[in-house]
């Protein structure tokens, strides 16, 4: 890795119908090898994997990509109330870098997700109107309902520890409930709006198997693991329905989950060099 | 069997470094660890979740669960089991 060659990224805005996208953009040193398209995780996911994703797209241009990074409405520094965001919406907002990208770029045209943002990766390529030539995915989220629910926990943090029974509070199933009858609900900061969360509730990993290839990568805790099982399961699924897809594990922190800011350089490696391989063999 | 994976996994989500590695199944954490607040608690069930592939339900989630880390690597256990 070779960070020092990196040009200074551009900070603009994108417009999208009146609305404003806040972009980063990390122009290729030296010889093109193509673009590639970040797409962030989701809430305070995001927030904490900003270090990462910075690291990972300096690297990336500095190894000839050029790297687009965009806040999706809502979020970061994008115009647009969180409570505003739509899944629609946020395609859509990756439709406008793509093709901003794309007016500058050459190459293969790639596509790099990290766990919420791999899933809306993998959706936004089934009907993309750039064909996306590869994919980075990042400990992507399996399932959008397992996700949800995770989120929904934060805004019981306080009563899920004390003794009792816990279903009295209605717990996640009563957040459920009231997104289900249409009612938005304010999470760690977070305006969720029910649309948004029914979208959620339905994704599944399973059932977005893409059409190019992918370099997928997981965390492990101790060197030489194998992925968590259901990842393992997951990308297995891919392979038998005829997905080019490669696991590759990393021992690491869940970086997007940590307390403090983490950074792994072997798993910004391990992201750079499948890439360039897998982009090598076309 | 557990204990050594959800130690690391609470070292990791915790960003506690070195200060973690002294920790075993007796070690308190509820009460005896700054950093395990509540909403860091949520981030280790989400981790742990993720994991070991488990399914952790609103009623699962105690303070007893969070006691020790042994507590704790007992449940994982019990979860992996069920």
């Amino acid at each position: 890795m070779n960070a020092a060659a990196a040009l200074p990224a551009d900070a603009f805005f994108l417009n999208n119908n009146g609305a404003r996208r806040f972009c980063l953009y990390h122009p290729p040193a030296g010889i093109c090898r193509g673009a590639v398209l970040y797409v962030h995780p989701f809430a305070e996911e995001m927030n904490r994997s900003r270090r990462m994703a910075a690291l990972q797209a300096r690297a990336l241009a500095a190894a000839g990509f050029g790297v687009l990074q965009i806040d999706l409405l809502g979020c970061g520094d994008s115009g647009g109330d969180f409570g505003e965001a739509r899944w629609d919406l946020w395609k859509q907002d990756l439709a406008l870098g793509a093709h901003w990208l794309r007016q500058r770029v050459d190459g293969p045209f790639v596509l790099w997700g990290l766990r919420l943002g791999a899933l809306l990766a993998l959706d936004y390529a089934r009907d993309a109107r750039h064909p996306v030539d590869a994919m980075l995915l990042w400990q992507p989220v399996l399932k959008g309902a397992q996700h949800l629910t995770q989120f929904l926990r934060l805004r019981l943090a306080g009563v899920l520890l004390a003794e009792g029974d816990n279903s009295i509070h209605g717990g996640t199933q009563g957040l459920r409930e009231a997104l289900q009858a249409g009612q938005a609900l304010e999470i760690a900061g977070y305006e969720l709006a029910p649309q948004l969360a029914a979208t959620l509730e339905a994704l599944a990993l399973d059932t977005l198997a893409p059409a190019c290839r992918v370099d997928w990568l997981e965390t492990v805790s101790a060197p030489g693991q194998d992925a968590a099982p259901g990842a393992a399961r997951a990308a297995a699924a891919w392979q038998e329905a005829g997905v080019d897809v490669r696991l590759h594990t990393v021992q690491c922190a869940p970086f997007w989950a940590t307390s403090e800011i983490t950074e792994n350089v072997t798993w910004l490696d391990t992201s750079l060099a499948a890439l360039q391989e897998r982009l090598h063999e076309h | 069997m557990y204990l050594d994976e959800t130690k690391t996994i609470l070292i990791d989500v915790l960003s506690l470094g070195e200060n973690g590695r002294h920790l075993d199944a007796d070690s308190p954490l509820l009460g005896a660890l700054p950093e395990l607040d509540s909403m860091a608690v949520i981030g280790l069930i989400a981790a742990l979740e993720e994991h070991f592939d488990i399914a952790i339900d609103d009623d699962d989630i105690s303070a007893s669960t969070f006691a020790s880390l042994g507590s704790l690597a007992d449940f994982v256990a019990a979860k992996r089991a069920a």
